[in-house]
């Protein structure tokens, strides 16, 4: 039932029109659908150079491609027909004892998915199709284009569950096959910034760039740390990014639980180091972006890693995946200092700004939490200086509502 | 505060089904069978499932039917998991899960198994937790649980917990409240709710609760609609509703709806849509809103949906 309704005075099927396009254009980027009065004005900006249609469906220039609004359904329609179409003939005639080569169909899957794909991003069976095209040509130019094209489609649809599955099935296909996987693997950590850039709280990308870390060898782990700090200095909001840091974080206690006998000293020096730093580095955020949940957070997972790894306490747990590393201080010392940042952010500086309650509330779940977490002795520790000096009122105060907070067992609170 | 408008949202979700015509709604055609859960669902837990045609929309979903057993989105759409379970919770509404061929389509869940417990979605091999939760409840529903290695499962999603005591998409993985609906929902239906630290993934759940009283799904984010549903059904798994302030949460998901035309939105004033109407009523269901079915929390079914496949009677 497909509509073969002509668009617009030129008659011409929109799909013809936008595989042309896509055809002579192969290094376009970036895709954005487009209010017909908007692509109006940009086609006429072209000039005499460029006399196009009246009424036009579609722009390109830079590797930019702008689809009319008005056209997107009928393009739909038309793709989705044709998609349909070219699988069922590919089906057919792998079913007949070809392989389905020699191109011919197999192309025309990939043109049709192709156009759909740009109109309707979690199509999932036009990725299907392409995977099953692409998986019989084993052409790594074939899978390069795959990781191409869904850039593309993640140019305007940011999120597409789809498009991120899509880049790791052709990565799990090529890693065993090609010398330049490392350079791959970057490329891709280096897409996640740049999406996350435009895109904030993507938890598709971010978790893309989490599952690359597994592929990543322990000297480009410490380089991801050291390269994706500015971008997280500038984006405090987007928690995932710390997310991100986490894994790497977590990446390097692996590393150095499971030693592989080289400089094992340095290596654990060099965590150590590490540990600290972030830790410093997250204290210096927290007191320049007043109220970030997200700093917060991530200040919870960097001081109990930090408890349970670099600290000497007698009554550390027994679980073998508990590494103490060889680079130790005295837990009350720490305990101190975090003491005196959590005083700090007490001290709510204006009423009239919800950041400094956000903070003040902020620094308390994290010192509560902190307390829950960590080996009973130090909770012990912990709450005593915390009566010392008198900050538990404080710590009331400013989260009355969390009986959940309260450090009494959850039966207790019913 | 105001009230539900139940019946402008059975008229919109009746509306929804017959406006396809636009760039918008066909665009989610590839998911039709997810469209269909949300709205058949919601009209169950309002009382008015009767207002649809069974017979039609049963025998939709066996034309979606792939003949590996696993069921596509749409009709003529590949087969995943994630609509698999779509259609055997529709058919469960209807009761009318005796249509299928239940050894086929327990065969398709169970070659999705991999050696490690997880689940891909589909013979493509991406893994998630949403999946592990789909196979799981599929089969669950279908008594066929004993057909996959359940121990290996529940060990993968126990895998896949994270240090604040949430759980993620995969080993590693941010915390989020959807994963985490599907992780304990998994969890609560092997019965293996023992593997979590109910004190801890309860504060973090907890902390989901913004100031409108909404809830969001991760830290940093704004409250969404939807969160009532997969945030709630946790807290209620794990024993810890109480620890949230429910009537703030109703008020911010009433403020959510259309009262004029029915449906309700993501957050106060934003365009409807199908997917937060359902979140939205199952949530206020979950909070024991007047006039609603209850709803199970781990099988995202009325409970006497549940109650008919495991006591094979419907105690309404």
């Amino acid at each position: 039932m497909a509509d073969h309704r002509p668009v617009d005075g030129a008659g011409e099927n929109p799909l013809a029109e936008l595989e042309l396009i896509l055809e002579s254009d192969p290094l376009i980027d970036e895709v954005g659908f487009i209010h017909p009065t908007q692509l109006a004005s940009l086609s006429g900006e072209e000039g005499v150079d460029a006399p196009g249609p009246k009424n036009p469906r579609f722009w390109s220039r830079d590797g930019k491609l702008g689809i009319s609004t008005e056209v997107l359904l009928p393009l739909y329609k038309e793709a989705r027909r044709a998609f349909f179409d070219a699988v069922r003939d590919f089906r057919t005639r792998c079913g007949s004892g070809g392989d389905g080569g020699g191109g011919g169909v197999g192309c025309e899957v990939m043109k049709h998915s192709r156009a759909l794909l740009l109109v309707s991003s979690d199509f999932g069976t036009a990725w299907n199709s392409r995977k099953l095209v692409a998986s019989k040509e084993e052409s790594f130019s074939m899978y390069m284009d795959e990781l191409r094209l869904s850039e593309l489609i993640l140019s305007y649809s940011p999120k597409s569950d789809q498009a991120w599955s899509h880049r790791r099935w052709v990565i799990k296909r090529i890693a065993g096959q090609t010398s330049s996987l490392p350079e791959i693997i970057m490329k891709e950590s280096e897409l996640v910034e740049k999406i996350a850039e435009r895109s904030k709280m993507n938890y598709r990308a971010w978790n893309h760039r989490c599952w690359l870390v597994s592929y990543m060898t322990k000297e480009r782990v410490m380089c991801e740390l050291k390269e994706s700090k500015t971008w997280a200095g500038l984006h405090v909001a987007d928690s995932s990014c710390f997310n991100y840091r986490r894994r790497l974080m977590t990446r390097i206690l692996e590393d150095l639980c499971c030693k592989d006998g080289v400089s094992s000293v340095d290596y654990s020096f060099e965590v150590y180091q590490c540990w600290k730093d972030e830790l410093d580095w997250d204290e210096i955020l927290i007191k320049r972006y007043i109220g970030r949940e997200g700093l917060w957070l991530y200040r919870r997972f960097l001081s109990l890693c930090w408890i349970r790894h670099f600290t000497t306490h007698a009554h550390s747990t027994s679980c073998n995946s508990n590494y103490i590393a060889e680079q130790t201080t005295d837990p009350s010392f720490f305990l101190d200092k975090e003491l005196d940042l959590v005083g700090s952010s007490l001290v709510v500086q204006d009423d009239h700004f919800d950041d400094f309650q956000a903070q003040a509330l902020y620094s308390t779940t994290y010192i509560l939490w902190l307390a829950k977490q960590m080996p009973s002795p130090l909770e012990i520790e912990l709450r005593q200086r915390l009566t010392a000096r008198n900050m538990n009122d404080l710590l009331s105060e400013f989260c009355p509502n969390s009986s959940f907070l309260s450090g009494s067992s959850a039966e207790d609170t019913k | 505060m105001g009230e539900l408008a139940g019946d402008k949202h059975v008229k919109y979700i009746l509306s929804v089904e017959k406006k396809k015509d636009s760039f918008e709604s066909v665009v989610m055609e590839h998911l039709r069978l997810n469209g269909a859960y949300w709205g058949l669902t919601t009209l169950d837990l309002l009382g008015k499932l009767d207002t649809v045609d069974s017979d039609e929309v049963v025998s939709w979903i066996l034309q979606c039917q792939h003949e590996s057993g696993g069921f596509g989105g749409n009709i003529g759409h590949d087969p995943h998991l994630l609509y698999t379970l779509s259609a055997v919770q529709v058919l469960a509404l209807f009761d009318k899960l005796d249509v299928l061929d239940i050894n086929k389509v327990t065969d398709y869940i169970r070659a999705l198994q991999n050696e490690d417990g997880s689940f891909s979605g589909d013979i493509w091999g991406e893994v998630d937790t949403r999946f592990s939760y789909c196979a799981i409840c599929c089969l669950a529903i279908l008594k066929r649980l004993d057909s996959i290695n359940v121990e290996k499962a529940v060990r993968y999603i126990v895998s896949c917990k994270t240090l604040d005591g949430g759980f993620g998409c995969t080993p590693g993985a941010e915390s989020h409240a959807g994963q985490i609906f599907c992780c304990v929902g998994a969890l609560a239906i092997t019965g293996s709710l023992h593997h979590i630290d109910k004190d801890l993934l309860g504060w973090w759940l907890c902390e989901r609760q913004v100031k409108s009283g909404g809830l969001n799904g991760r830290p940093e984010k704004l409250a969404d609609v939807c969160y009532s549903w997969w945030v709630l059904s946790s807290l209620i798994m794990i024993d810890r509703v109480h620890w949230i302030d429910k009537e703030k949460l109703i008020k911010f998901i009433l403020d959510c709806q259309d009262t004029e035309n029915g449906g309700i939105s993501d957050r106060p004033d934003d365009a409807v849509d199908i997917f937060h109407t359902y979140f939205g009523v199952a949530g206020l269901s979950l909070l024991e809103y007047p006039g609603l079915k209850a709803t199970d929390p781990a099988y995202a079914l009325p409970v006497d949906v549940v109650n008919r496949i495991f006591f094979g009677r419907c105690s309404t």
